[in-house]
């Protein structure tokens, strides 16, 4: 029957083959994998919400990845910072890493707590996932550069930067850090514990780099007129 | 038996001496236009997708018809196809009394399979094996003849060349004004809102462009489509547009709802009345089947070995394969609404993504050589 698109719905190989393609038509949606989403009753649901569901209910969905999962420990945001600490593919290594570096981190803040006096002890933040996240947002650049050709010579413009691109920046400068300016002889989930938590009271290499991206911003502030997007 | 032999007939496409070059599966170069109208419904196409999405839409007659608006005289009389439709509907009676079977409830399954076990046919092309369909899927629809006796034509649009398509375009924006003007009724009288009733356009498609080929029984160009369904989208912005609601949706078509489409297996039960059902999966080459037990102590064993023991390393994509078979085995214990969820999720379709062929002049799949200046 013309009107079925079973055909189309079959893994394929394009004939073309572009540099960035997938296995799955793009008819394909991405799969859902958070269980509050669907705990939602039928009455709660936002217009929107409900188109969603009723296209999603057409749509074949694409099979979820092995680091994706229900659970409640799963942190996306985690989850690609042990992708880019990875190194040849060796994720166990990473995840180890990062694993050893909550551990550390959450001793080193209780340590903190049991010392400190009882006002102070309400401020002190214990929860690792906490602390990675926020100290994350600190380390995240507002404004970026871009180099532009104009009249033979390079300006680094200001420009603003999207959501992801600040994350990756963010995580990179994290990861850089780590690993060049550190002593021999410290492990990297050490350095790691430290930086972050540094970053976490807005201190250390990392968000002074931030700084100093936004301070070359602000004076290149004449040039943000050649940017044409 | 006599009478059978008229209708079998072997679909017309064989006769035509040049086959077309997209004929059967083949990857042609028909540009796919379903992923462009679902994908986002308010632009009509995008370059990308159409340098991607190469791939021929269906196999049917349709699509092997060169012409739809047949180029010279009406191949086939109004007459000869009601005889033809009469002789078939004999034709089937005959069938049903032979098979022993009841003539006034012999559907179209019925005849194939009884054509198929009167008839069997060893060759493989299925253009060549005997078949019996009504007159209409057989013949190709064409257009009775245009004009009168006196040489004159029907339609205004005759000098066209693609009168259908043109009344279509000129119907739809009489249907546009005809909005326009309610709309401006209700604000003479002050009844005009923003939040009119919309009509819903979740879960329905545009017709394709050889679906509209074949209701018009014309042949358009992908640019005329193209502008025929921005004049659909232009009408669908219109506030007051589910006024002309069925004319809209005369040009929609449903979309099939993917959860029917799952398998589930009923649930088997074994010599002690305890319920289990099996599951199999595959990643890449790694293959799993899983045994899931109602009312179990919740212990995992794979191969005889606890889990634990067997995957010390959180990640494997046997793990993967293991996935999908649980997922599977899951579905007979589960309600209707659960397996829609772990559809959602991802659970339930099997990974295509496989290892990317290594091509020639290339060290890899994306590694290229070394490169050297001489």
């Amino acid at each position: 029957m013309a009107a079925s698109v079973t055909g189309l719905l079959k893994p394929w190989t394009p004939r073309v083959l572009l540099v960035r393609w997938s296995r799955y038509n793009p008819y394909y949606l991405e799969p859902e994998p958070r269980k509050e989403v669907y705990h939602i009753p039928e009455t709660e649901l936002t217009p929107e919400q409900k188109e969603e569901r009723e296209l999603k209910s057409v749509r074949p969905i694409k099979a979820a990845t092995n680091s994706v999962t229900s659970s409640v420990f799963n942190d996306p945001v985690l989850s690609k910072f042990v992708n880019m600490m990875m190194k040849d593919g060796d994720k166990i290594i990473a995840k180890g890493i990062i694993t050893q570096t909550l551990e550390n981190m959450k001793r080193k803040q209780v340590e903190k707590y049991h010392k400190a006096p009882e006002v102070k002890k309400a401020e002190i933040e214990c929860n690792p996932y906490v602390i990675f996240h926020q100290a994350l947002e600190n380390c995240k650049p507002v404004i970026g550069l871009a180099s532009i050709q104009k009249g033979g010579k390079f300006y680094q413009v200001p420009i603003p930067l999207t959501d992801n691109r600040r994350r990756f920046l963010a995580m990179k400068w994290m990861i850089t850090e780590c690993r060049d300016n550190k002593h021999r002889r410290t492990l990297m989930y050490e350095k790691l514990s430290q930086e972050l938590l540094a970053a976490f009271s807005k201190e250390g290499n990392v968000v002074k780099r931030k700084h100093e991206l936004h301070k070359m911003a602000e004076s290149n502030r004449a040039y943000a007129h050649y940017r044409w997007w | 038996m006599l009478l059978l032999s008229t209708y079998f007939l072997f679909s017309p496409e064989r006769r035509t001496a040049n086959m077309a070059a997209s004929g059967g599966r083949t990857v042609g170069s028909f540009l796919w236009k379903c992923g462009n109208c679902c994908f986002n419904f308010n632009t009509v196409s995008s370059n990308l997708t159409r340098q991607v999405l190469s791939r021929q839409l269906c196999v049917s007659a349709v699509l092997h018809r060169k012409n739809l608006a047949a180029a010279g005289p009406e191949k086939f009389s109004e007459e000869f196809i009601k005889k033809q439709v009469e002789e078939f509907n004999i034709g089937k009676r005959h069938l049903a009394n032979m098979m022993g079977e009841d003539p006034e409830t012999f559907t179209q399954g019925d005849i194939n399979r009884s054509i198929a076990y009167l008839f069997p046919s060893g060759l493989f092309d299925k253009k060549a094996k005997p078949l019996m369909k009504h007159p209409d899927e057989v013949f190709p629809k064409q257009r009775a003849v245009q004009w009168g006796a006196d040489g004159r034509p029907f339609h205004f649009l005759f000098y066209t060349g693609k009168q259908s398509y043109y009344s279509l375009m000129h119907d739809t924006f009489t249907k546009a004004l005809a909005v326009e003007k309610h709309q401006d009724r209700l604000r003479g009288k002050d009844l005009f809102t923003q939040d009119a009733k919309q009509i819903s356009l979740v879960g329905s498609r545009w017709l394709l462009k050889e679906e509209l080929e074949e209701l018009l029984v014309e042949t358009i160009s992908e640019h005329d489509y193209a502008r025929f369904i921005q004049l659909m989208e232009r009408l669908l912005s219109l506030p007051y547009c589910s006024v002309e609601e069925d004319f809209v949706q005369r040009y929609r078509r449903q979309l099939e709802i993917q959860s029917s489409k799952q398998q589930v297996q009923p649930l088997q039960y074994d010599q002690h009345g305890v319920a289990y059902s099996t599951g199999d999966g595959r990643r890449k080459t790694a293959m799993g089947t899983v045994l899931l037990r109602d009312s179990g102590s919740g212990s995992i064993s794979i191969n005889g070995t606890n889990y634990v023991h067997y995957f010390p390393v959180l990640q494997d994509r046997q793990a993967g394969a293991l996935r999908l078979a649980i997922s599977r085995a899951m579905l007979s214990f589960l309600s209707e609404g659960q397996v829609e969820t772990m559809r959602q999720a991802g659970l339930l379709t099997p990974d295509p993504r496989i290892k990317e062929r290594k091509k020639p002049g290339q060290e890899g799949a994306r590694r290229k050589f070394t490169w050297k200046k001489r």
